[in-house]
């Protein structure tokens, strides 16, 4: 059994997708975490909003960031996953190491859990 | 004879508010450092720590991948700006 680390993962939607569909997407995200060993502590949603810049042609997109811990090899896997799937834009995996990054890594996912109930 | 100063004491705005991690989501704390073209501004034009300039720096980068703020922001675009939500 390899330690679980301290992760954040944020991607971004196509904003064509209707409401049930992105809510498909974010479930398969979710189980292919929970699939690979991590478990979900808190999530974010931010909703559409506008890009800095065009990525594909798209101007707007649907944010969502997830605060999880899983063991270090996962990331790979899940990497992959997302590549595969063609409805995330842009994604970005960041790791917490020293206890600094932690406390704040705890401070946000306490507070993304307090903004969802 | 030392000159007279132009302008005030810099100061680093991150130690001054203390904050001791900065956060890619957080744009407001990012656009501190950045010039009004979306350039990362050198930390003897803003007074940054050196400290909070790396984190700062690494932010950026990351809000910058992730379409939160501009690589660089296009003058010949002015009907649809890019830091208009």
């Amino acid at each position: 059994m390899s330690k679980l680390k301290h992760y954040e993962t944020m991607f971004i939607l196509k904003p064509t997708l209707t409401e049930e569909e992105t809510k498909a997407q974010i479930e398969i995200v979710k189980s292919n975490i929970e699939k690979n060993g991590g478990e979900i502590v808190s999530f974010d949603d931010m909703g559409t909003r506008q890009l800095a810049y065009e990525i594909e042609k798209n101007k707007r997109g649907y944010y969502f960031v997830i605060y999880f811990k899983a063991p270090a090899n996962a990331i790979l896997e899940l990497e992959r996953n997302y590549r595969i799937n063609e409805q995330i834009l842009r994604f970005i995996f960041i790791k917490y190491e020293s206890k600094k990054e932690i406390t704040a890594w705890t401070k946000m996912s306490d507070e993304a859990a307090k903004k969802a109930n | 004879m030392a000159e007279k100063r132009k302008y005030g004491k810099k100061y680093c705005k991150y130690t001054e508010m203390k904050i001791d991690f900065i956060d890619y989501k957080n744009t407001d704390l990012l656009k501190l450092s950045m010039s009004e073209r979306g350039k990362i501004m050198p930390r003897r034009l803003t007074g940054n720590s050196k400290n909070a300039q790396e984190m700062v720096e690494k932010a950026i980068k990351r809000a910058r991948h992730m379409a939160l703020v501009p690589y660089i922001v296009d003058t010949k675009n002015v009907t649809d700006p890019a830091h208009i939500k």
